[in-house]
């Protein structure tokens, strides 16, 4: 019977954006989606939803292979 | 719609800028792409030594291909001497391009440092398996 209530404000920072995929080139940013030793946080960490989450870990892999980012830092 | 990232030997890319641009050019055209918009990302430190390699090039080329097209490419990218690592991931937003850029695709942007991407320029990818034959 509750109605549900819609949360407008995402904690996701890239539906707060606007942004669709994210992009593995975006050097400036993706560090900040990893940890100091270079790992990816968890979701309840970065506060990514599901999808972009997704999109996140894709992104970060390519740019280790590109060696834009470290596998171990 | 494909987008490339390669990166280069720099002492092949110091030296020989224009040559090694035509190298990859040349092997993508030779395999029916169609280049749409090149542009040089500038000399990065890597973030882990390839081959020796503690700084690279990147080169950033749009491109239109074949879907069968790319696995030759990748295979003639391994067997160049200026290319160390490349990865080529679908765009499916590069068509707006097409129509601004010539189709020499000889549009060269040297951007000094490595650009910002702003949230704007965030391309949408479709899954492309991270799969590729590189070993580190």
């Amino acid at each position: 019977m509750t109605k549900r209530m819609f949360n407008k404000t995402s904690k996701c920072r890239f539906c707060r954006m606007g942004v669709g995929e994210v992009d593995y080139k975006d050097t400036q940013n993706l560090p900040k989606l990893t940890t100091s030793q270079g790992k990816l946080f968890s979701r309840k960490r970065s506060g990514n939803c599901a999808r972009h989450q997704r999109s996140v870990k894709v992104s970060i892999k390519r740019a280790r292979f590109m060696a834009l980012l470290p596998y171990v830092a | 719609m494909y987008e490339g990232l390669f990166l280069l030997d720099n002492a092949h890319a110091s030296m020989e800028w224009d040559n090694v641009v035509k190298h990859i050019h040349d092997i993508l055209q030779k395999n029916g792409a169609e280049i749409l918009k090149t542009e040089k990302w500038g000399e990065k430190k890597l973030a882990y030594k390839i081959k020796g390699h503690k700084r690279g090039t990147y080169l950033l080329i749009h491109f239109h291909a074949k879907n069968s097209a790319i696995t030759t490419i990748k295979r003639d990218l391994q067997l160049s001497d200026y290319v160390i690592r490349s990865l080529i991931v679908k765009d499916d937003k590069i068509e707006e391009l097409s129509q601004a850029v010539p189709a020499e695709g000889t549009a060269e942007k040297t951007v000094g440092a490595v650009p910002a991407t702003a949230e704007k320029d965030l391309v949408k990818e479709s899954d492309v398996s991270l799969k590729t034959a590189d070993t580190v």
